[in-house]
C-alpha cells in the first residue's frame, strides 16, 4: 500500500507531529497507515543490543528498567519531552526520529546513542546508521514503499542531558546530549542547533575553554526560526553542552 | 455563485468504541479527529476542541488508560478501544474527588480547559500519590489555562492528593 500510494501515503506512528499538520492542510494525504496492530511497541534486549520498536512510546521508553540500566540518555531526554503526560503517552520515539523536526529532543539523542535504524520495505528489510538515516530537516533515508520497524543500540549506560527551551510548552532551542568517549573523553551531541544534530569530542570535559571553542567552531549553519535566530543558538549551545557534560559527571548544579 | 457538491467521495468507516463503559457503534469519516468524533457524532462535548495542535490538552480523554489529546488521533486508529471522557470521570450529578478539590480551590474560572487538568491530575496521582509542586507543575506541562495563573490548580491538585490520603490511613 505504501509503494502503491508513493508520495500519498503516510505512516503513523503516535501522530503527535502528523497529524496537527495535516489538520492544518500543511501536509495531504490520502492515505493513512497506522502501525499500531504491527506488534512493534517492545523493547527488547538481543545479543547485547537493545532494540526499540517502533511504536514504543515516550512513556515506555521512562518505565523501561532495561533502558533506565542500558541507555539511560534515552528515559533522561523522555522525561522533559515537550507536551506533557499525554503526549509521552501518545507520541513515539522512532516516529519523532522518522518525522525529523529537527528542532525538538529525540534526534540529537538517538543520534548520541548511534542509533542503527530498520527500515521494512518491498524489497525486504536494510539498515543503515543513524548518521546517514537523517538527511536533512524534515528528510530521512525511506524509499517507496519504507518504513521504519525499529531502532538498535549499543548499551551505553551512562548520558548526560540538557535543553533550553523558553516556555514550558515551546519547542527546545538547543538540546545536548553527553556521553563518555574513550580515554576519559566525552561526545557532545547538539541538537535543534543545526538542521542535522553536530558531533563534538571533548578529550578533557572539565576544561571549558576547550569546549566552548570545539562547540562554537563546530557550529557554521545554525537553525533559524520564529523562536529564536540561529545566531542566538550558536551562542548558547557551549553552555547547554557544558551543563550536559555536567550532568553526565554528576558536577552538583 | 458558487456551490457546493456534496463530497461523496470521502471514505468512510464503523468503528466500535467502549465509551464511559458504553458499548457505541459509530460511522465516521476516515479522516476525522476523535476529539470531533466525541462531540459531533456521540455528543459528549465536555471534551473540548481548543488548538487543534496538541498543546492545550482541552481535548483529552483516556484511551485504553492512558491519557490523550484526542485532537491528535484520528479516530479510525481508536477503533476497539476502551475510552473515557470527562462526562464519565465521575458518576452522573456528582463530582469526582479531584472535581471536587477543584471546586473547593477555585481552581478554574471559565473551565474550557478543565478536562485536561483533570485528566492530567488524575494519571499524576495515580503514579505518585505525594507530589510536590514541582511534580504537579511537571505533570500539567502539556495544559493550557489562560485564567487562572495555575496556582489554585497545583493547590488544588495537592488538596485532592492530601484526601486520598487521609482515606487510605481512615481504612
Amino acid at each position: 500500500m505504501l509503494l502503491e500510494h508513493h508520495g500519498n501515503a503516510a505512516v503513523v506512528g503516535g501522530g503527535t507531529f502528523l497529524l496537527p499538520r495535516m489538520t492544518r492542510h500543511l501536509l495531504e494525504y490520502e492515505h493513512v497507515v497506522d502501525l499500531k496492530d504491527l506488534g512493534l511497541r517492545q523493547i527488547t534486549s538481543t545479543d547485547g543490543e537493545i532494540e526499540i520498536g517502533a511504536s514504543v512510546s515516550y512513556v515506555d521508553v521512562l518505565e523501561s528498567d532495561l533502558l533506565r540500566s542500558n541507555l539511560a540518555l534515552l528515559p533522561r531526554m523522555a522525561r522533559g519531552i515537550t507536551g506533557g503526560r499525554q503526549i509521552t503517552q501518545q507520541g513515539t520515539l522512532v516516529g519523532a526520529v522518522c518525522f525529523h523536526f529537527p528542532t525538538t529532543d529525540a534526534p540529537g539523542a538517538v543520534f548520541a546513542l548511534d542509533a542503527m535504524v530498520d527500515i521494512h520495505g518491498p524489497d525486504g528489510r536494510r539498515s543503515v546508521p543513524i548518521s546517514d538515516f537523517l538527511i536533512d530537516a524534515f528528510v530521512v533515508d525511506l524509499r517507496p514503499g519504507e518504513f521504519v520497524s525499529s531502532m538498535r543500540f549499543a548499551p551505553q549506560p551512562s548520558g548526560g542531558y540538557c535543553k533550553v527551551k523558553h516556555s514550558t510548552g515551546s519547542w527546545p532551542i538547543v538540546t545536548a546530549s553527553a556521553v563518555p568517549g574513550p580515554g576519559g573523553s566525552v561526545r557532545i551531541t547538539l541538537g535543534a542547533v543545526e538542521s542535522l544534530p553536530v558531533v563534538v569530542t571533548v578529550e578533557d570535559p572539565l576544561d571549558r575553554t576547550e569546549l566552548k571553542h570545539r562547540v562554537d567552531s563546530a557550529i557554521t549553519a545554525p537553525w533559524s526560526d520564529v523562536l529564536a535566530p540561529g545566531s542566538y543558538r550558536a551562542d548558547i549551545a557551549a553552555a547547554v553542552a557544558r551543563r550536559a557534560v555536567e550532568d553526565l559527571m554528576g558536577v552538583p548544579k | 455563485m458558487t456551490t457546493t457538491e456534496p463530497d461523496d467521495e470521502v471514505p468512510t468507516r464503523t468503528i466500535r468504541l467502549r465509551v464511559n463503559g458504553r458499548q457505541r457503534r459509530v460511522t465516521i469519516e476516515d479522516r476525522q479527529l476523535l476529539v470531533d468524533v466525541l462531540r459531533h457524532e456521540l455528543h459528549l462535548t465536555g471534551t473540548h476542541a481548543g488548538c487543534y495542535n496538541g498543546d492545550c490538552a482541552a481535548c483529552t480523554v483516556r484511551v485504553d488508560g492512558r491519557i490523550a489529546k484526542s485532537c491528535l488521533l484520528l479516530a479510525a486508529s481508536v477503533d476497539g478501544c476502551e475510552l473515557r471522557t470527562i462526562e464519565g470521570i465521575s458518576p452522573e450529578g456528582e463530582l469526582g474527588d479531584i472535581q471536587q478539590a477543584f471546586w473547593d480551590s477555585d481552581a478554574f474560572q471559565c473551565g474550557f480547559c478543565i478536562a485536561g487538568h483533570l485528566f492530567a491530575i488524575e494519571d499524576l496521582l495515580e503514579s505518585n500519590p505525594e507530589p510536590s509542586d514541582s511534580d504537579v507543575r511537571q505533570a500539567l506541562t502539556g495544559n493550557l489555562c489562560r485564567c487562572t495563573g495555575y496556582t489554585n490548580i497545583v493547590k488544588a491538585a495537592q488538596l485532592a492528593a492530601q484526601r486520598r490520603r487521609d482515606a487510605v490511613e481512615h481504612t
